[in-house]
């Protein structure tokens, strides 16, 4: 794990625009997919949050797949979702403290944020770089 | 006691061999199922009553013995007096008296009960004379008959656990398998494995755990070889699985046993016991410090299970259904540790192995299927029965020298072998020598051993039937093939029965078995077509008949045939009270009437008619 | 590395693969019902089967489920063989016979050109094509509540003793799953009902949307160390909450650093 997902709600305009990329990043059918990060109201003025999957240490998505689809790709450090794997049990959407963990009922499937295997879209879309995909300092890597 | 060495062993055999010697005549009464159905129970209760009320000088109440089957099953109940070998058949309670009274006290022999030659209406007195015995060779059922059924007191008497006690002290595990490998002996079962060579693989295969497990799920429909060993000779069997768990170095076995055979259950549970009690199972058996342990798993008695895969899921507890097997179950096997599973019959053989020396084994028989093969005799033969014979015996030679020919003399049609998914031989095949290869070839197989014969009465389109529906009740239902596949074959062959057969429909069950052989996952499902792909190679005539001509040329499927009152008819008035469903009418003197329409075709008519004056068209 | 073909093509794999991902890594359509990447593979629909073959095995060829017969070294595998295609069709053929109105056998039909059965159509026959993905699921799962009943032509799904089963957590990963959308559930305000069994589910302590069953929050809680806490509050809501207390922590360093 080199890099590091980093999210700065203090320059989010809230213009969702990483929303369309993710959307447009995990397309489905032709069609865009469900998006995986959702800028919301952080409850103060001018105040936006993109909300999105924090790859958490001790995930509860993990704990509570009973099949073991939910695995953390070593090199990217995501937790990505084994489709094929998924028994659709919705364990994980309802574990997930942060609500991050979603049902796409486009295609009837569990979906995630996957750090679009290690080149978050949604990053480079983000006009104020609010989204960031930032290499971790070595001091960083050691304490980490 | 323990019998802590094979010194030890050697001496009890001298011991219990003067013991049994020392009756001057032992009553052997048989307690096979067909025996004990006919009131052997019942017999053997009276011989005890009737000799403590004569109070005899020179018999014990241990010199009756309650053994296994006899095996000529047509006529039993039977009582053989040993070491002469007098062969009383067909005997009832109220000659229990008679049998004590001349044979037991004056040594007079009572010829109404021996058995008549129907060759030359002569008496026979000692089996051994008897064709059904003289062309047989027993090694699978060698101790049936001849000791009592869960004594280890005769066991041990009869050589007993002796191929064990050598493979334990003179060989090395090695050296056992290199010995089964000698004999040639191949699995009983139906496959026809190698015996030796399953070991061979089981034994190189690293792990911590191995097992041996016994089938005794035996589930063709006439069958009961295995049924017969286990419950009228179990320490057989027992030892047979301790000297292959020697030689594949496991430490737990397991009998697999169908609840229908409660009476196996129970003489190998006595078994196991008895044996733990001496310590020839167990720890530190004979003192040589291998152990191994028995355990009975019993079966709900579904055919499948008899399917390896299968088995070993049930004796796991968990559903009986089969698995692919791309990996054998040699190494792969119970709890997906190596195992060898062995029929009964297999294990029953190996104690000879060892104590007689493969070679010998081998001598028996043809060279590529080596030993002799118990069948169960039954359907229209005059002996119906259980025999053993040397492999490469024809088929000629077992129905008709040893089975006595067709039943009331009548023209023999077609035999059934290897069970419900074996297949049926015509007259032109009975000179095929009985072996795995020559009958696999002839599109039948040897299966377990089960040989249903039939003669002209019998109708082959109605016999592929009842096959098929046997094998659509008893497919585990996992896989599509056998599942949807044979369920269409055995609605194609019903409707060809009920004359509702089209050209077609030969031609769809022909694809349909091809598609079911190549495509269903295992065993059952891969010969489940053979009901009919027999039967069709060689009987299509017949098959035409039933669509072409609607007719069933054996006169048994309802549908296709009349019943006709022809001017033979006396007027006897025999048959109108038969007829359920009042077609017949007439009065006494003159030929009776059949109206058609009522007519529903159950034959109680033409039963009953002493005059053969109902003919079926 | 195991090297072998697929149609002709030479294609790489790991040891242990089994044949049908392997094929279907290579984008080759080979259709299966009973198939699933979570649980062991069973075959029990035979439509995977392929045709195998080698060099050394000089023309003789075989047929094997693809699903679970592991890559070797050498394999020549063809996919589309007349005679499996044929085998394929058969099975269709007799799963149309079987379960003449479930539209995943249509379209399974009707993709391998079959327009109506050969065979007599089973009377009452239902859509449940006996695959066992369920029972397989329910049992990978740890529940097990769910089995196969019976045997032969009538064999059936049902629970023990076909009462209500106690081992059933209402997770519904066995109607998911359905191939044929046999499996039946039926969803109420505030409970769903599934073989039999009401279940109580889980409603958002904060917006009312239901989510999973109690039972099955309580035993992923009990089994799986997570705070029965979370699944009291459904997705949306979490990520509401989660932007809230990001919020006050952003808007707190925005005071201090004012």
């Amino acid at each position: 794990m080199n890099f590091r997902f980093v999210v700065n709600p203090e320059v989010c305009t809230g213009c969702r625009t990483c929303e369309l990329a993710c959307a447009f990043a995990h397309p489905h059918d032709g069609k865009p997919g469900k998006s995986r990060i959702y800028p919301i109201d952080g409850g103060f003025k001018e105040l936006w949050v993109p909300v999105t999957c924090l790859q958490c240490d001790d995930a509860a998505c993990v704990k509570s797949c009973l099949v073991d689809a939910l695995k953390r790709n070593p090199v990217t450090g995501a937790i990505e979702l084994n489709r094929e794997m998924c028994v659709m049990c919705m364990a994980c959407v309802a574990a997930c403290p942060f609500g991050c963990a979603l049902l796409d009922p486009g295609q009837d499937a569990v979906v995630k944020c996957d750090l679009c295997g290690g080149d978050p879209v949604c990053a480079h879309f983000c006009p104020t770089k609010a989204l960031s995909y930032v290499p971790i300092e070595k001091k960083d890597r050691i304490a980490g | 006691m323990r019998i802590e060495s094979v010194e030890q062993l050697r001496k009890l055999e001298k011991k219990y061999r003067g013991e049994t010697e020392s009756h001057p005549v032992r009553v052997h009464i048989c307690y096979g199922p067909g025996c004990l159905a006919n009131g052997a129970q019942e017999i053997g209760d009276r011989f005890r009553k009737v000799i403590k009320e004569k109070k005899l000088k020179n018999f014990k109440v241990e010199a009756i013995k309650e053994t296994g089957c006899h095996g000529f099953c047509e006529r039993g109940p039977l009582v053989v007096l040993e070491p002469e070998g007098t062969f009383y058949t067909k005997v009832k309670v109220k000659d229990v008296e008679a049998i004590v009274e001349k044979s037991l006290g004056k040594s007079e022999i009572i010829e109404s009960l021996l058995y008549t030659n129907p060759a030359d209406d002569k008496k026979i007195q000692r089996y051994k004379d008897i064709p059904f015995y003289a062309h047989q060779k027993r090694i699978a059922l060698r101790n049936l008959g001849q000791i009592d059924q869960t004594s280890l007191h005769d066991y041990i008497a009869a050589g007993g656990y002796q191929g064990l006690a050598k493979a334990l002290t003179a060989m090395n595990p090695n050296k056992v398998i290199k010995e089964v490998e000698l004999s040639g002996i191949r699995g009983r079962g139906g496959g026809g494995f190698a015996t030796g060579r399953k070991w061979a693989t089981c034994a190189k295969i690293e792990s911590d755990v191995r097992y041996v497990v016994c089938n005794g799920d035996e589930g063709d429909p006439g069958a009961f070889m295995d049924r017969a060993i286990m419950e009228g000779d179990p320490h057989t069997v027992l030892e047979g699985m301790i000297i292959c768990a020697y030689a594949v170095g496991s430490t737990q076995g397991y009998v697999y046993v169908r609840d229908e055979y409660p009476l196996a259950v129970v003489h190998l549970q006595k078994a196991i016991e008895d044996a733990e009690a001496v310590g020839l199972i167990g720890e530190n058996i004979l003192g040589t410090g291998f152990s191994f342990h028995i355990a009975i798993s019993r079966g709900a008695g579904a055919f499948v299970c008899g399917e390896s895969s299968a088995l070993m899921r049930s004796v796991a507890g968990e559903v009986g259904e089969p698995r692919a097997k791309y990996i054998r179950s040699v190494v792969k096997g119970l709890k997906d540790k190596p195992t060898v599973l062995n029929n009964v019959e297999t294990f029953a053989c190996i104690p000879v192995i060892l104590s007689e020396g493969g070679k010998a084994f081998s001598k028996i028989g043809t060279p590529k299927s080596t030993g002799t093969k118990a069948f169960s005799l039954v359907g229209k033969i005059e002996n119906t029965g259980l025999i053993e014979v040397p492999m490469g015996t024809t088929l000629r030679e077992i129905i008709y020298n040893i089975g006595g020919g067709i039943k009331d003399g009548k023209p023999f049609k077609a035999v059934q072998t290897g069970g419900p998914s074996g297949g049926c031989l015509p007259e032109s095949k009975l000179d095929l020598p009985v072996d795995f290869d020559t009958l696999t070839e002839a599109g039948s197989m040897m299966g377990s051993g089960g040989m249903i014969v039939m003669d002209d009465a019998t109708c082959v389109v109605d016999v592929a039937r009842y096959f098929l529906s046997f094998l659509v009740e008893e497919s585990c239902g996992k896989c599509v093939p056998c599942r949807e596949g044979l369920y269409q074959l055995h609605q194609s062959a019903v409707r060809i029965c009920e004359g509702k057969g089209t050209d077609d429909d030969l031609e769809i069950m022909q694809h349909l078995s091809d598609m079911i052989v190549i495509g269903s996952l295992c065993g059952l499902g891969t010969s489940g077509p053979n009901p009919f792909l027999s039967t069709i190679r060689y009987f299509r005539d017949e098959y035409e008949a039933h669509i072409k001509e609607k007719k069933c040329p054996a006169g048994v499927c309802t549908a296709l045939i009349t019943y006709i009152i022809t001017d033979r008819c006396t007027g006897c008035l025999a048959c109108i009270p038969a007829c359920a469903t009042d077609a017949i009418t007439g009065k006494k003197g003159q030929v009776h009437q059949l109206a058609q329409d009522k007519c529903d075709r159950c034959g109680a008519c033409y039963a009953v008619c002493k005059y053969d004056a109902i003919e079926i068209h | 590395m195991i090297k072998f073909t697929i149609n002709g093509k030479l294609v790489q794999a790991d040891q242990g693969d089994m044949l049908l991902t392997v094929i279907r890594r290579e984008g080759i359509d080979v259709p299966s019902q009973c198939h699933h990447q979570a649980v062991e593979p069973s075959g029990a629909c035979r439509l995977c089967m392929v045709e195998i073959t080698r060099q050394e095995w000089d023309g003789w060829s075989k047929f094997v489920t693809s699903c679970l017969y592991p890559v070797e070294d050498g394999l020549m595998v063809t996919t589309h063989s007349a005679k499996v295609i044929q085998l394929r069709k058969t099975i269709i053929d007799l799963y149309l016979a079987r379960h003449p109105n479930s539209t995943e056998i249509m379209r399974l039909a009707s993709e391998y050109g079959v327009t109506r059965t050969t065979y007599e159509t089973v009377a009452d026959g239902d859509d449940c094509i006996m695959c066992g993905l369920c029972t397989r699921i329910c049992a990978h799962m740890g529940f097990s509540a769910i089995s196969t009943v019976g045997r032969g032509h009538d064999k059936e799904i049902a629970p023990p003793l076909k009462e209500a089963p106690t081992d059933c957590t209402g997770c519904l990963s066995c109607a998911n799953n359905c191939p044929t959308n046999f499996i039946e559930f039926t969803r109420d305000s505030n409970s769903l009902t599934i073989w039999g069994r009401t279940f109580e589910t889980l409603a958002c302590s904060q917006c009312g949307k239901t989510t999973i069953t109690r039972d099955f929050a309580e035993h992923l809680s009990k089994t799986r160390d997570i705070p029965i806490a979370y699944f009291e509050v459904c997705d949306d809501c979490h990520r509401k909450e989660t932007a809230k207390t990001m919020g006050r922590v952003v808007n707190w360093t925005r005071e201090v650093q004012a």
